[in-house]
């Protein structure tokens, strides 16, 4: 049925042509003049964790290692982070080594830099380390190093600080069960020093 | 019977107690202390050493009650020395007593006994179980 004539139907006519060719071409412009978006860099990473490092390594907080010796004494071993390493030590910070003797004495070791050996039961303290013992006695020194499985504790250099007699110092201390196994004693070797103030009448 | 000497000048017995030793273990059960290898106790001019010296020390008063040093100890106070098997020299009262065959030099005279109690404070010491006074004649 051929088109009526008039310009209205050839407007129409043309029409038909031209929308579709313009509605292509705001669709194509969609795609063509997108602002460039790389979708990786954008993405919000958390920017304090990758300083710190933390986020390479996975963080054990308030982490608690114990053993009982064969007497029954028991060492527990608590810190307040621990970083475990690739070669199976752990570093831990502000770390306490707490020793409960079957006898019901007690000693505790604290400092703020530890290193836990696991596979030989020991953990090495350094920084601060300051001994607290029932018996009154409160000492520091360097380094320390404390077994886990058993009451074996020897500092690497001199220990100074009070105990229930006055002031003490000396060249060495070691933590050890006296020979019979029953008693637990801190042995002081490397010359021994104590002033005591009598505080007499 | 007994002697009374003086022995050293009268000494401040609130000085400060110095202890040294080679070593020093202290039980954990008890709190007892015990000082080996030449241990030397010295309050003002009062020393005292011997090999070995155990603390006792009383957890009420949180003051030491006594040191006993054995195995052969020698005392010396000022000009005068003594020696015996053991002393008992408790700081608070600041009296030493020696037992076992004490021999007290003073100058060129010598008295041994079986005891000797030495007060430090006022410089005197109590010789009891026969005493001996032993005197060298000069110029022999």
């Amino acid at each position: 049925m051929a088109r009526a004539q008039g310009l209205y139907s050839q407007v129409i006519a043309w029409l038909k042509i031209l929308l579709p060719l313009v509605a292509l071409g705001l669709m194509s412009t969609l795609f063509l003049f997108s602002r460039s978006t790389d979708p990786v860099s954008e993405l919000p990473f958390a920017d304090n964790l990758r300083r710190t490092g933390d986020a390479i390594s996975e963080m054990v907080s308030a982490p608690h290692f114990s053993g009982t010796t064969s007497r029954g004494d028991m060492v527990t071993v608590t810190a307040k982070r621990a970083l475990p390493q690739v070669s199976g030590d752990v570093d831990a910070e502000e770390v306490t080594a707490r020793l409960q003797m079957q006898d019901g004495s007690e000693i505790n070791l604290d400092a703020t830099r530890a290193k836990v050996k696991e596979g030989e039961q020991r953990v090495t303290m350094r920084d601060g380390v300051r001994i607290t013992s029932s018996t009154g006695y409160e000492l520091t020194t360097d380094v320390l190093v404390s077994g886990i499985n058993e009451i074996d504790v020897e500092s690497e250099g001199p220990v100074q600080g009070n105990g229930p007699l006055g002031t003490l110092n000396a060249g060495k201390m070691r933590i050890e069960t006296v020979e019979n196994g029953k008693d637990v004693q801190m042995l002081f070797t490397g010359g021994v020093k104590l002033v005591y103030l009598p505080q007499n009448k | 019977q007994g002697a009374q000497v003086a022995f050293g000048g009268n000494q401040d017995t609130s000085a400060p107690v110095e202890v040294t030793a080679d070593s020093l273990s202290v039980n954990q059960k008890d709190g007892t202390a015990l000082y080996t290898g030449n241990v030397i106790i010295a309050q003002g001019d009062m020393r005292l050493a011997a090999p070995r010296v155990l603390v006792v020390y009383s957890e009420a008063q949180q003051k030491i009650q006594r040191l006993e040093a054995t195995g052969g100890v020698t005392m010396v106070s000022g000009s005068e020395a003594a020696e015996a098997e053991r002393a008992d020299y408790s700081p608070e009262e600041g009296v030493v007593v020696m037992s076992g065959n004490v021999l007290l030099t003073q100058g060129a005279s010598a008295l041994t006994s079986q005891k000797m109690t030495v007060n430090l404070e006022s410089g005197t010491a109590q010789l009891s179980g026969r005493v001996k006074t032993v005197l060298n004649q000069d110029g022999q």
